[in-house]
């Protein structure tokens, strides 16, 4: 396993060296002047080349792009362009509230997708699987930002039941106040999708041999479902919550925005509006460093999930 | 009451629910309870006792920080006029704005004819407490007053506003020069223009006369800042601001939330009644809140950036917040269906100032393109068309839902030198006018595509560039290319990003393209500017250049407010309608409402927040959301 493990990370480096590759061109091809924006209202060619000169991007593309690798290497990205505040406190500050919201969402959709899907695999084809998959269907086709708007109405206006937007210093007010509406409707949105897709890898199980031998020898459905078919589908779920991951530490702009939740969202978003590099490109490299760590850990894990999955 | 109106737990603290009797509702909170449970986490602190006077609003746009030196949007500019305090301000209530004097002891006159100014601050002004000051009081001097100065023309802080004091200040020019040579700027160098005379006084020499210079010694971020704090906190001063203002930064959650408190320090102010309008029912709301009382009333400021505007309406709608600075176009037929206050927000007492804002908008013509450009008269009589063909009356009632006024003249209402009486149908929608326009100088449709062609016979088709990131900004370039295909001028519309089109207009890569411009200062000459000759590259978009308009604008530079130098903006804004270089858009209005517990209010047309002139009634709060 070890030698697996090492010759996975050994492949990340052209990995990550054409993730690094890919965000300079395109932010030095279709990502505009930042020198332009931080000039303010009037300004003349001399004070743009001063602040060309400040942030750096006067310099040969060469030398932009090592003084980037060694960014990368050295965890340090500098301050930020546009508020002059240090990327690694940016990103220390802001993942917080994004996990905050994030973790209980993943929690939670992935608990109650499993759990449903199951239950209507088990009745397969019954007027409930049919009505759910309707269900499922319908809220699948309406966007996020329906949701959002209209959550926020239902639920922070007219219900009452939640503050409309807002964060503060307190993890414990921001759990319990501000973040139960952004996870209910980021919930509502997700449950849909992975409850279809969970159902499928439910039904493939049930239709194996296995199964079919399991009840043959008398075992009870209950444990025929929970034990075996559960177990065995566990894999390409597991897959696809690894896919997620990644995700928990970007979070959702839409959700971030429309509750002022100070996330990591919200700060790429902003980020890109504002041509702040140093943000985008700390992101960007600390996203794809994730993302293939968190593929590794989920490649790792299907040894102990299913073991006959071995490391070659 | 709303139907989101929910009991207050706090004085300024909203409650999650409204009934904790129901366990459906208490269903999330539960939810939530189990999972931190089972996580295992530890409690957080308590929260500390709220203070007695709260005001809680939203800004449209997150800040970027708080060094006065170093930003340039409304909404950082906005936190540091309750921080900071510059040498002049303007009075509270006075319309049309009137400066007064605030941490110095009189207006100057202007002397050398409009070169030198001398103030002297008054003594026993202090900056707020800081552990830069190590337990001392730090008394605001004149030498404060000449560091900030230097500051923004120090290219280490490549300030926004450097164009403030550039060929402006006798010798500072030079130090600024040399310190680009050098990357250090001096600031132990002389400079005869910055005359620290003794501890108290300071003496301004310019390079020139400007009658409006005190304007810019009124700016909220033209204020004194001491440079130990500034050398201190060295690349963190954004996020210490350590003024001689009556608030102070409390906390910061950036982007998401920003706390003032009041500074114990502050000597505090009183309303000057003066001024007052006795007709003006604000005016009077003002004077009876806060006359005679030690001013600022309000212990404490929470601000919240929300750049999406539903929630930023429903948490002022749901008494999340006590303000909503201008209301949502989105939302305007809700708050103010058929012009008047919606009777659900009447029946709350909900007050909605209507504020024509110092700004306009308008269309650029690029003087210097071969086809909308030049100065002969058969190019100004197509930029007249197209000016004349565009649906300007649209663009009010569908883009700015009727909360805007058409521009007759660059300068805005409330804006020293502006007329009222200047009335011109040059810019009015006459499509007729046009097409009569562009048939007699021979833009007529010679191959019979059904577009008009330039009077040589080649093609006539004009590129409208725009901001690709804004949604208004789109609808306006697709009523532009609509307004010109009614008239037979082909105009496609370019969407570009914010930096490019930036650097677009000012190296004049384009043919037309949107713009607007917000007062700096109250004086029409901030507007004028915009189209003087030598400002080409910088302002001046456009890229006009007429000597005419050039030698009547230096002349005005020269004459102090009065009927010569409105007589020379008049005939500046003649000529502008005469060549027409832009097509003059509109005066927003925006519409900020405040709950009857907000007590002093009134919008001030180049001050953005005035926290120092509001008060609270809390029970009156209290009681209305209960």
């Amino acid at each position: 396993m070890t030698a697996y493990v090492v010759r996975r990370l050994w492949q990340m480096i052209p990995t990550l060296a054409g993730v690094i590759l890919l965000i300079f061109f395109l932010f030095n091809w279709v990502g505009g002047d930042p020198a332009q924006v931080l000039a303010g209202k009037i300004s003349n060619p001399e004070q743009i080349a001063n602040i060309r000169k400040q942030l750096g991007v006067d310099q040969p593309y060469w030398y932009q792009l090592l003084v980037f690798v060694k960014q990368v290497f050295t965890f340090d990205f500098g301050r930020s362009w546009s508020t002059n505040e240090e990327v690694s406190r940016i990103l220390m500050t802001r993942v917080g509230p994004t996990l905050t919201i994030m973790v209980p969402v993943m929690l939670i959709e992935t608990s109650l997708s499993v759990l449903f899907a199951i239950m209507v695999a088990y009745v397969r084809g019954s007027l409930t699987d049919r009505a759910i998959m309707v269900i499922c269907t319908t809220a699948m086709s309406i966007s996020f930002l329906v949701y959002i708007i209209f959550g926020q109405w239902l639920f922070g206006f007219i219900l009452g039941w939640f503050p409309v937007q807002g964060w503060s210093e307190s993890y414990w007010k921001n759990l319990l106040t501000y973040a139960p509406l952004p996870i209910l409707l980021a919930v509502a949105v997700g449950v849909a999708p992975q409850l279809r897709l969970y159902r499928s890898f439910f039904l493939e199980e049930i239709n194996q041999d296995y199964v079919r031998t399991a009840r043959a020898k008398g075992l009870p459905e209950k444990k025929v479902m929970l034990k075996h078919v559960l177990r065995n589908a566990l894999i390409p779920i597991l897959t696809n919550v690894g896919i997620y991951l990644p995700g928990l530490f970007v979070g959702s702009f839409l959700l971030e925005v429309f509750f002022s939740v100070p996330g990591l969202g919200r700060e790429i978003v902003t980020a890109v509006n504002r041509s702040d590099f140093p943000v985008i490109k700390a992101v960007t490299v600390y996203l794809a460093v994730l993302t293939m760590v968190v593929n590794l850990l989920v490649d790792v894990m299907y040894k102990f999930v299913d073991p006959r999955v071995s490391f070659k | 009451m709303p139907r989101g109106g929910r009991a207050g737990r706090g004085c300024y603290d909203p409650p999650i629910f409204r009934s904790p009797g129901d366990p459906l509702k208490r269903l999330p909170t539960l939810l939530c309870c189990a999972l931190v449970a089972a996580a295992g986490f530890a409690p957080g602190p308590v929260a500390a006792q709220a203070p007695k006077k709260v005001v809680r609003m939203a800004f449209r746009t997150a800040e970027t920080g708080f060094d006065p030196q170093r930003i340039f949007d409304r909404y950082s500019v906005g936190v540091c006029e309750n921080l900071f305090e510059p040498l002049l301000t303007y009075d509270y209530l006075a319309r049309p704005v009137r400066l007064v004097p605030l941490v110095v002891e009189a207006i100057p006159p202007a002397e050398e004819g409009g070169t030198r100014y001398t103030f002297r601050i008054r003594p026993g002004i202090y900056f707020a407490d800081d552990p830069v000051f190590r337990g001392k009081r730090r008394e605001l001097v004149a030498a404060d007053v000449a560091y900030a100065v230097k500051r923004f023309r120090d290219p280490k802080y490549a300030s926004p506003y450097e164009w403030l004091f550039e060929n402006k200040i006798l010798g500072l020019d030079e130090v600024a020069k040399e310190a680009r040579r050098t990357g250090r700027f001096d600031y132990d160098a002389k400079v005869a223009g910055l005359e620290v005379r003794d501890r108290y006084t300071i003496s301004f020499k310019l390079t020139e006369p400007d009658f409006n210079f005190l304007y810019i010694l009124a700016m909220p971020n033209v204020v004194p800042v001491a440079r130990e704090v500034i050398e201190a906190y060295g690349d963190d001063t954004m996020a210490h601001p350590v003024g001689t203002g009556p608030f102070v930064l409390k906390e910061w959650v950036r982007r998401a939330k920003i706390v003032l408190e009041r500074n114990p320090l502050h000597r505090g102010y009183e309303l000057d009644a003066r001024w007052a309008d006795p007709a003006d029912e604000w005016d009077r709301r003002a004077v009876d809140a806060l006359a005679g009382k030690r001013l600022p009333l309000v212990d404490r400021v929470e601000i919240y950036p929300i750049e999406e505007e539903q929630p930023r309406f429903l948490a002022f709608i749901n008494h999340e917040h006590d303000l909503l600075d201008e209301t949502p176009a989105e939302f305007i037929d809700q708050v103010l269906p058929n012009g008047h206050l919606a009777p659900n927000l009447a029946r709350q007492g909900v007050h909605v100032f209507r504020e024509e804002q110092p700004e306009v908008t308008y269309d650029v013509f690029n003087m210097e393109d071969p086809l909308v450009g030049g100065y002969s008269p058969e190019r100004v009589a197509l930029r007249r068309a197209m000016v004349l063909a565009h649906d300007r009356d649209q663009e009010i009632a569908i883009v700015r839902k009727g909360q805007a006024i058409p521009a007759q003249s660059p300068v805005p209402p409330g804006v020293v030198g502006y007329d009222p009486s200047f009335r011109s149908t040059q810019q009015d929608h006459d499509p007729a006018r046009a097409k009569a326009l562009l048939d007699m100088f021979g833009y007529v449709d010679r191959d019979g595509d059904g577009w008009r062609d330039r009077p040589d016979g080649r093609p006539l088709t004009v590129v409208y560039k725009y901001n690709a990131g804004s949604q208004s900004n789109r609808q306006l370039a697709e009523l532009w290319a609509k307004s010109m295909a009614a008239v037979g001028i082909r105009l496609e519309a370019e969407a570009v990003q914010f930096a490019d089109l930036l650097n677009d207009k000012r190296v004049g890569k384009f043919q037309m393209a949107g713009s607007a411009w917000i007062a700096d200062y109250p004086d029409a000459q901030n507007f004028l500017q915009l189209l003087y000759g030598p400002n080409t590259g910088q302002s001046n978009e456009a890229r006009f250049r007429l000597p005419e308009y050039d030698l009547l604008y230096r002349r005005s530079l020269a004459v102090p407010d009065g009927p010569e130098r409105n007589a020379l903006y008049r005939e500046m804004n003649r000529l502008i309608l005469a060549y027409a270089p832009w097509r003059l858009g509109v005066h927003r209005i925006f519409n900020h409402l405040q709950y009857p517990w907000v007590k002093g209010y009134k919008k001030h047309p180049i001050l953005y927040t005035n926290f120092k002139y509001l008060d609270i009634d809390v029970a009156a709060r209290r009681a209305a959301t209960r």
